[in-house]
């Protein structure tokens, strides 16, 4: 009995945390930490969030709009005056300035199973698990030059940009729009640097370079300083034995000093 | 008298000793030094496309010392025994010159070591790594010897880049002017590979997915053994210098005290 109350309790809870989060979330740093790249941005998926609007036996569908935060100002609407989506692709709202543009239709992910990211570590339930929790926008690099894709393309966007993203919730069969969520946070790609300007100066010297090149310094400055000396005394000690030996031989005569 | 003559005898006896220490010395440094030319590790294009390979030249003439210190120490030895003023004379001159080119050798190394920084292979990796459009044959080898380093490297220390694989994202590289950042945030070979050799999930490396994708950074296998390298060639060679300088002044007293 106690159970069910914690159960109840619980998705009260969830309830509120999702109407705290209306809006595209991007997906969980711990799980995708390459996010946003400079042309791409992971969302999570909108797990939950139109469970209100749902009807059973009623066939529905997601469609993700995405728009360039400085868009805002000219037109945020995603929908017609008669409640229809609009179709606009990324090449004609120039890559979402004008205007949000449609960059994926998907199901709507299962609220009662969600993927388990812990299932993540198991290579053969990645692919699955990634799937399910996630979307890429900006995935698709070739379909914008594509003449033969028709499907809804996903380019990638551009970078060091901030954009806002949007999901809206579809009636498959009738076309019309059932709910919607807020404009996401503004989400800003990536910016890159050029690799010109890194600068490879090593800065301090280690303490192995002073101390080596120091004391060499000094120890070849000893044995040359031995070396004369050694030379030096050499011919000091031959001249002084020379010498004896003049002195010895020719005793009265003066020393030759030229010796 | 006989009291100096046993002075001189124990002298001699030292200085053959040093010779024989020096020579074992010598013919180890030669040793170490080949080693570290033969570039075990596959590093070697990657200093030469930084055109700053002064420590492969450390340890070029390291070779040279090292075997010329092994002949210097038998003509040591023989003149120490033979007590030949000539000899020796010529001995103390040659390796006066030994010691001044082991000098360079041992500051060489000991200096280079210290430019062996990140940002050095970093700006290296990110202008050289798949460049398509060089300049010259000169420039299109380098860029050649540099992908061919870093694709074994990553794949083989399952590293990614120099510091992670954020260095893909951070900077434009010429790697970036030809590979979209939505396939290829950073090169294949950073993700984990299973057997076959292709990515065990390319989604999950592409998103960074943990486990997926090599997330630490090639600079400790670049530096590691480049360091312990150079570090051997000065410090032993220091060693060596320490050691000779004994052994040399030794040789001078000897040599002023001989007699005709």
């Amino acid at each position: 009995m106690s159970s069910s109350w914690v159960v109840l309790a619980f998705c009260c809870l969830g309830q509120l945390c999702a109407g705290n989060s209306l809006k595209p979330q991007i997906a969980a740093p711990q799980l995708a930490t390459n996010n946003p790249t400079l042309t791409t941005v992971a969302l999570e998926k909108p797990f939950c969030m139109f469970d209100s609007s749902l009807h059973p036996n009623k066939s529905y569908v997601i469609y993700l709009y995405a728009m360039k935060e400085t868009a805002s100002a000219i037109s945020s609407l995603v929908t017609d005056n008669s409640g229809k989506p609009l179709d606009s692709t990324f090449h004609q709202t120039s890559g979402g300035q004008l205007g949000p543009y449609k960059a994926a239709l998907f199901d709507v992910p299962n609220c009662a199973s969600p993927p388990k990211l812990a299932d993540v570590g198991d290579v053969n339930k990645v692919s699955d698990v990634l799937k399910q929790y996630l979307f890429r926008v900006g995935d698709d690099g070739t379909c914008l030059y594509d003449p033969n894709f028709l499907a809804v393309c996903n380019p990638p966007l551009a970078p060091d940009t901030t954009y806002r993203f949007k999901y809206v919730l579809l009636d498959s069969t009738e076309g019309i729009m059932k709910a919607q969520t807020l404009w996401s946070d503004p989400i800003k790609t990536r910016r890159v640097k050029i690799p010109l300007k890194i600068d490879t100066w090593p800065g301090r010297r280690s303490g192995d370079m002073i101390v080596i090149t120091s004391i060499l310094s000094v120890l070849v400055f000893l044995l040359l300083a031995g070396f004369l000396a050694s030379v030096g005394s050499k011919d000091s000690s031959a001249e002084t034995r020379c010498m004896s030996q003049t002195i010895q031989q020719s005793e009265p005569r003066p020393q030759l000093s030229s010796e | 008298m006989a009291k100096s003559g046993d002075g001189i005898r124990i002298l001699q006896g030292l200085l053959v000793f040093g010779n024989v220490v020096i020579g074992m010395c010598g013919i180890a440094l030669t040793a170490e030094c080949i080693f570290f030319v033969s570039d075990p590790h596959g590093l070697y294009p990657l200093l030469e496309a930084t055109e700053n390979d002064d420590i492969y030249a450390a340890a070029w003439i390291g070779i040279f010392v090292g075997f010329a210190l092994f002949a210097l120490s038998i003509l040591g030895i023989v003149g120490v025994i033979k007590s030949n003023r000539t000899l020796l004379l010529v001995y103390i001159i040659l390796m006066l010159i030994t010691y001044a080119f082991e000098m360079a050798s041992c500051i060489t190394a000991a200096t280079q070591r210290d430019f062996l920084t990140p940002n050095l292979f970093l700006k290296q990796m990110l202008e050289r790594y798949n460049k398509s459009d060089t300049d010259n044959n000169n420039d299109k080898w380098m860029a050649e010897g540099v992908t061919k380093t870093w694709d074994e490297l990553m794949l083989q220390k399952h590293c990614c880049g120099v510091r992670g694989p954020s260095d893909w994202q951070e900077y434009t590289s010429t790697f970036r002017s030809s590979h979209k950042d939505a396939d290829f945030p950073w090169p294949r070979n950073c993700c984990v590979m299973d057997a076959q050799g292709s990515p065990v999930n390319l989604d999950g490396c592409k998103l960074g997915v943990p486990g997926y994708y090599n997330s630490n950074g090639c600079y400790d296998a670049i530096s590691g053994p480049m360091n312990t390298q150079a570090w051997g060639v000065a410090w032993f060679g220091f060693a060596i210098l320490c050691w000779t300088f004994f052994v040399l002044l030794g040789t001078m007293f000897y040599w002023s005290r001989i007699e005709y």
